[in-house]
């Protein structure tokens, strides 16, 4: 009997410590004093990290403004952004509004009706707003309908960075005491000798930060456009093509060997930080700004980290050719372009509209280039004489190493259909297997992974109703130009 | 007769008498049995909702091409399994999986065991503490561990590489988690570090089943040390020690956190095992850019792993079993 009872009162007390538990739980549900102010919150996703505090700031201000709607950011870790929005969406937990995941395509995000179309909202004198072409069929419109919008000009995302002190240390100085900056890539080698021997091996020429298996691919990327071969490294989708024959050329493009066998050279000369295929990027950027290396590749998201540890003491500079000259090819992006977008179920629409406005309105974006972020989609607010910060202006100075390359979407709708399946392992893979030593012919590694992801696009064309090899082919595209594709052409 | 009468009639009488008794007892032990299952119902839910049905779901989707939006509709048959078995990688990370396994088990459980026997010394002052010591990795998360480790070595590993240099142990530095020779060796020594803790209660719990008089025995007919523990100790663990051998390789086929955190699979997949190989599939590359994620190959790998486990264990069962016989003829 007594047991009875003492079973009785332990789930009595169970059952009152879960009431309680769900009481305190509904009590703290609705967050921090800036929401229990607000009479709506919309919950925002990102994986703005190195941005966070643009992010934050445009939140302070968005609701000193709209005093009655709260919002409540969710920072996602950048490479498994993809994984817990579909994750959220298949519970039904999705963000009333988010930064658009690079996977799955646009396309198959609306087929799924995960995102809202914007029309209501964004009418034809919100889009005249932004420059010309920034609203295209197949990027950021589906069905004619407005999804997302650009937030960021054409920019070169990557960039070989310098440490001015490595540099002088090294004795590698022009005659006015400024850093000589290697503009191509025999320069680079040099400059790279100049540091392993002067600092006798105490500091390396190269470092990067491998951990995640992408930066790597940077230096590839970086160093084989700057030789004319336009697709880069780029992994994921389409991009990483060369659209000019419609196909990759890992294989075929003399340019890739040629950088993988540099990087090689400099790998068997010891001239890059030893630990840089188990540092996270993170940390070779620390390390970077300790001067435990002398050039990184990276992009300007670097910058916003180390100005906040007060490190400016650096100069950048992009697409190093092979030899002297201006690069043979540039980064290209599409007309239009993705930032964030709405969700088709959020129930407040019209204060997740207002939060989508704000982040794309002219000021944001100003505010966006004033701390050295990036480019705006505004083009006055990307006026070089309003940035003091030297590295940025250099940043800003070489917008023209980017332009608007062809886009088969505009061409033929239908190609939005594609859906390319990845392809493994990947030029990423193949790099780190090169780079240490498990795969011993760079070019057969290269022939296969350019048979296979060529083979996946020809899978992909057969299953798409509408589309052909020739969608993908621009025979006359000059790569240092920005490119307009036709509609049909 | 005489004897064998009275007892059938007692028993006889036992049970006319027994209906009312038996079927209160018979209550008594529903309501008690009835409990029991009320304990273990949560549990069974459980095990349902996150492995049975899995299990069965994640069969159906073998059969499809699915990123894991929306619902499967791309029909492929047995295409997946083809891709699985054809993929070096897959074999690979088995491979990495099994190395795994033949370094970690009997490293962890020679020392687990040694370690056992001085903590189960009843002389040994301090020996709760020292206990706690020793599990204490096993409660701390692998995730943990695993960034702890990564710092260590990427921020110390210019000094790890410095000693190690002086003292002549290698001729040049060494990126322990980014080198192919070394990475795999890392997460075995982190893992044997990790998980010892477990294998090291179990070997004392079955130590102190021991009857101290067997023992004492022992010593009186004059045995050694060694002679104790190889006649007495070693055959009264056995039991418990194929149990511990079982859970050991169990627990060493299901490795994926610590890999996960420490490297990834990489460089390479260099240090993929099947359980990270699996991960990749289903929820993409660390880049989600590069690899879109493919339920459906996730499932049909797993589903080939799931098998060859079966297969595994059911040999080592077999052979455990036939040592226990021959030993015990």
């Amino acid at each position: 009997m007594s047991s009875r009872i003492s079973r009785r009162t332990l789930l009595r007390g169970a059952a009152g410590l879960a009431g309680a538990g769900a009481l305190a739980g509904c009590s703290s549900g609705n967050g921090g004093s800036s929401a229990s102010k607000a009479s709506t919150t919309i919950t925002y996703w990102d994986w703005y990290a190195s941005q966070a505090g643009w992010v934050d700031n445009e939140i302070k201000l968005f609701q000193e403004a709209h005093p009655g709607i709260a919002v409540k950011k969710t920072t996602q870790v950048s490479d498994k952004y993809a994984d817990l929005v579909s994750l959220a969406y298949r519970s039904n937990n999705a963000p009333d509004i988010l930064m658009v995941p690079k996977s799955p395509q646009l396309s198959q995000q609306i087929s799924q009706s995960w995102l809202m179309p914007l029309d209501k909202w964004a009418t034809d004198s919100w889009q005249g707003r932004f420059p010309e072409n920034s609203f295209v069929e197949g990027v950021d419109v589906f069905g004619g309908k407005v999804y997302t919008a650009p937030f960021a000009a054409p920019a070169p995302s990557l960039q070989l960075y310098v440490h001015h002190g490595v540099f002088k240390d090294a004795g590698l100085t022009n005659d006015d005491g400024s850093v000589k900056l290697p503009k191509t890539w025999d320069e680079v080698t040099g400059a790279a000798e100049a540091i392993a021997s002067k600092s006798g091996g105490k500091v390396a020429p190269f470092g990067f930060g491998n951990s995640t298996n992408t930066t790597l691919a940077w230096w590839l990327d970086l160093f084989v456009r700057g030789a004319g071969t336009p697709g880069g490294a780029a992994v994921g989708g389409i991009d990483g093509m060369d659209y000019r024959v419609g196909k990759w050329t890992f294989g075929t493009d003399r340019n890739y060997l040629d950088v993988i066998n540099l990087l090689l050279e400099w790998k068997n000369k010891n001239w890059f930080y030893p630990n840089s295929m188990s540092i996270s990027d993170e940390q070779a950027r620390a390390f970077f700004e300790r001067g435990r290396f002398g050039m990184t590749v990276g992009g300007v998201w670097n910058q916003p980290e180390w100005t906040k540890h007060k490190f400016t003491d650096y100069s950048l500079v992009t697409l190093p050719t092979p030899s002297a000259g201006d690069p043979k090819a540039l980064f290209y992006g599409p007309p239009g372009g993705k930032f964030v977008a709405v969700n088709a179920k959020t129930p407040h629409a019209d204060e997740a509209w207002a939060w989508f406005e704000w982040l794309y309105s002219p000021d944001a974006g100003k505010r966006w280039v004033e701390q050295g972020q990036g480019l705006s989609v505004y083009a006055k607010n990307n006026d070089p004489k309003s940035v003091t910060f030297a590295p940025f202006a250099q940043y800003v100075a070489m917008s023209g190493a980017a332009v608007v390359g062809p886009q088969p979407t505009i061409r033929n709708p239908k190609v939005a259909a594609v859906q390319l399946p990845g392809v493994k392992p990947d030029i990423n893979d193949v790099l780190a297997g090169v780079y240490t030593g498990q795969l011993k012919d760079p070019q057969a590694a290269l022939n296969e992974l350019t048979d296979k992801m060529n083979q996946a696009l020809g899978d992909a064309i057969t299953k798409a109703p509408g589309v052909s090899p020739k969608d993908f082919t621009f025979s006359d595209w000059d790569l240092t130009k920005p490119y307009t594709t036709k509609p049909g052409a | 007769m005489a004897v064998t009468a009275p007892v059938r009639e007692h028993s006889t009488d036992t049970a006319r008498a027994e209906p009312p008794r038996s079927a209160g007892r018979r209550r008594a032990r529903r309501r008690t049995y009835l409990w029991s299952y009320v304990y273990l119902a949560p549990m069974m839910v459980l095990l349902l909702v996150f492995v049975v049905y899995p299990i069965i779901a994640s069969l159906g989707y073998t059969f499809y091409k699915w990123d894991g939006i929306g619902d499967p509709s791309d029909f492929v048959g047995l295409d997946n399994f083809r891709q699985i078995v054809h993929d070096s990688i897959f074999w690979r990370s088995l491979g990495h999986t099994f190395v795994y396994a033949a370094f970690v088990v009997p490293i962890q459980l020679v020392l687990a065991l040694a370690l056992a026997l001085v903590l189960n010394n009843k002389k040994l002052r301090f020996a709760s503490f020292y206990r706690t010591l020793f599990f204490l990795p096993v409660v701390t998360s692998a995730a943990v561990i695993g960034v702890v480790i990564q710092l260590l070595v990427s921020n110390f590993g210019d000094s790890i590489n410095s000693v190690l240099l002086k003292l002549q142990v290698i001729d040049q530095h060494v990126d322990w988690l980014g080198d192919p020779h070394f990475a795999l060796g890392i997460i075995i020594l982190v893992g044997i570090w990790h998980t010892f803790g477990y294998n090291l209660v179990y070997f004392l719990a079955g130590l102190q089943t021991i009857p101290d008089e067997l023992y004492e025995a022992a010593r009186l007919d004059g045995a050694g040390r060694f002679a104790t523990f190889r006649y007495i100790t070693i055959p009264m663990l056995r039991a418990v020690g194929v149990v511990i051998v079982i859970l050991a390789v169990i627990g060493t086929f299901q490795i994926f956190d610590l890999v996960q955190v420490l490297t990834s699979g990489g460089p390479f997949f260099a240090t993929e095992v099947v359980n990270t190989y699996i991960y990749h599939l289903a929820f993409g590359g660390s880049n989600a850019n590069a690899v879109q994620p493919d339920i459906g190959l996730a499932s049909a790998a797993s589903f080939v792993y799931g098998v060859l486990l079966i297969a595994f264990s059911v040999v080592q069962v077999v052979v455990l079993r036939s040592l226990a016989k021959r030993r015990a003829l």
